[in-house]
């Protein structure tokens, strides 16, 4: 316990005895810090909003006017056992009729029907994994019932809608921003290792004549370490705390603006998600930093 | 000051003028070091002696005569190629690397350049040497002051290396190296950098703290100072052991 104090001691006096290189590794490791937190953050934001937008994804399955309705119930029941299928609803030719009523801009063609209902009852399938889309919709066409109860007999294939084109279209986009990301993330860990790896060997290089007479007069390593994991990990302590600091205090100040100029994008990712974020970057600081010095003093340590 | 010392170190009685029995602190058993970097030359070759407690005795020999590769052998910064080396009935060359501090606790350096810290003063560079092995607070402050009034710096406490002569600095040096009191001590060119009247001087401070029991070893290549002195000299020459004689000389034509 005795030596804890020691190395903590000796820590705190690194960082006046060495103001600039202190003030180099925590300035390193606060900006990359920050960097990697502003990418965690714009990650889980994009990630948050491709979610919200491949949840609406949905397959409609057009039903005849004549359809027997025992055959659509059991029809649906088989659908709601399939993979990735979330819930199952019907929509009635009347239903469909008000949701076109309140979706157009110009309700006043629905006037002009003259009380007939061209639009198809339906079967609405909700996904619980949108990635799946296409093969619930096959599964719909190769059940026995769908062909008997089709609003298109010819063609079953036409009366499952999807938007088949666009989904897949989305699909392969968010596939490439999230793996983007990942490689970004990644990318930007390795440059803050090397980057803290050398300050730290400046560090050491600075007091290389200390490590000489510790090893002179028979100090073990784990004494003569002690010191500089302790100050790497101080340092990377403060860096990550600021860079924590600095990245609640763009979210407060710029998300809203964000979203008062995107309005129809939800941008709101909740606290517990940052809480995480913020774990994480202090988390990965303190392995950054102690993993750094412990790097760099190897060569120094060689008896 | 001498007595003081003998008060707080374990004073073994040793016959200085007749060769000492009993057992070694240092056997080199057939010692040979060859360096990659020059196979055919061995910087050290078949040499075997040994060191008894409580011995000063002088280290001679030409530049590349093997002098340092011997103490560097000593402290174990380097094992030998072939052959055994012994201090204080431990096997350096099956020693486990995690055991080296404690080797190196128990053996103090001085060498030429001082090897002070620029940035402590003479009491932090003294204490420094207590404080990295983990001696409580203690301790240090009361064997710090006690071997810097031996060495003769009681006031300079408070000076930083650069504001001492070259002389007191190798004294600070040296009680940097005692202060643990070490059975064994070992001076690499302690007087290289020095005028001989200062030489003179840390001369009788290595035979004072010599007088107190504690082994001293000293490689140089100060001819007048063996001469004077009289004491056990082994000299070395391209590797090979030359000569181990007591109260010898220099012996080499300069």
């Amino acid at each position: 316990m005795s030596s804890f104090f020691y190395f903590l001691k000796e820590s705190i006096q690194g960082f006046t005895r060495n103001l600039s290189t202190t003030l180099g590794s925590i300035v390193t490791i606060f900006l990359s810090l920050l960097i990697i937190g502003v990418f965690l953050v714009g990650g889980t934001v994009i990630n948050h909003l491709v979610s919200s937008i491949e949840n609406e994804v949905s397959i409609t399955a057009y039903v005849a006017d004549d359809a027997d309705q025992a055959q659509i119930d059991e029809l649906m029941g088989q659908i709601r056992g399939m993979e990735g299928v979330a819930s199952v609803g019907f929509t009635t030719k009347d239903q469909a009729l008000e949701n076109f009523r309140a979706s157009t801009s110009n309700p006043d063609i629905i006037d002009q029907l003259d009380g007939q209902n061209p639009l198809p009852a339906s079967i609405d399938i909700e996904l619980s994994d949108p990635q799946l889309v296409e093969s619930v919709a096959d599964q719909v066409l190769a059940t026995s019932l769908y062909p008997q109860v089709t609003d298109n007999p010819d063609d079953p294939a036409e009366a499952v809608k999807y938007g088949q084109q666009s989904v897949e279209r989305l699909f392969a986009v968010t596939n490439y921003v999230r793996y983007i990301g990942i490689a970004l993330i990644a990318l930007l860990i390795f440059i803050a290792l090397v980057f803290i790896n050398n300050t730290i060997r400046l560090a050491i290089l600075a007091r290389r004549k200390e490590i000489a007479i510790m090893r002179l007069v028979g100090a073990s390593n784990g004494f003569i370490r002690g010191p500089f994991l302790m100050e790497g990990a101080l340092h990377a302590l403060i860096g990550s705390l600021l860079a924590v600091g600095v990245l609640q205090a763009l979210r407060s100040a710029a998300i809203p603006r964000v979203q008062a100029a995107l309005p129809f994008l939800s941008l709101e990712v909740d606290g517990g998600t940052y809480a995480v974020i913020y774990l994480s970057l202090v988390g990965a600081g303190l392995v950054i930093g102690l993993v750094g010095s412990a790097f760099a003093m190897r060569r120094y340590l060689k008896v | 000051m001498a007595s003081q010392l003998s008060q707080s170190l374990p004073v073994l009685e040793v016959d200085e003028t007749s060769a000492p029995l009993g057992t070694p602190v240092i056997t080199f058993d057939h010692v040979t070091k060859v360096y990659p970097a020059q196979p055919n030359k061995p910087a050290l070759n078949d040499v075997s002696l040994q060191i008894f407690a409580g011995e000063f005795l002088f280290l001679v020999g030409h530049s590349g005569s093997g002098k340092s590769t011997f103490i560097r052998l000593l402290t174990r910064e380097i094992k030998p190629t072939e052959g055994k080396i012994y201090v204080a009935d431990e096997d350096l060359t099956t020693m486990r690397n995690w055991r080296v501090p404690y080797l190196r606790r128990n053996i103090g350096c001085v060498f030429q350049d001082f090897k002070l810290l620029p940035n402590k003063t003479v009491f932090e560079n003294v204490a420094f040497a207590l404080e990295v092995i983990g001696k409580s607070r203690h301790v240090i402050k009361t064997q710090v002051p006690e071997v810097l009034r031996l060495v003769g710096l009681s006031e300079k406490l408070n000076s930083y290396p650069d504001q001492l002569s070259g002389g007191q600095q190798q004294r600070v040096s040296i009680a940097r190296a005692i202060v643990n009191r070490p059975p064994l001590l070992i001076c690499d060119e302690p007087t290289g950098n020095l005028d001989p009247q200062t030489s003179r001087g840390i001369m009788d401070l290595l035979e004072r703290i010599n007088r107190t029991g504690t082994t001293v070893l000293i490689a140089t290549h100060d001819r007048e100072m063996v001469d004077n002195m009289r004491r056990r000299v082994i000299a070395l020459d391209r590797g090979h052991l030359t000569r181990d004689q007591d109260r010898g000389v220099y012996g080499f034509d300069v």
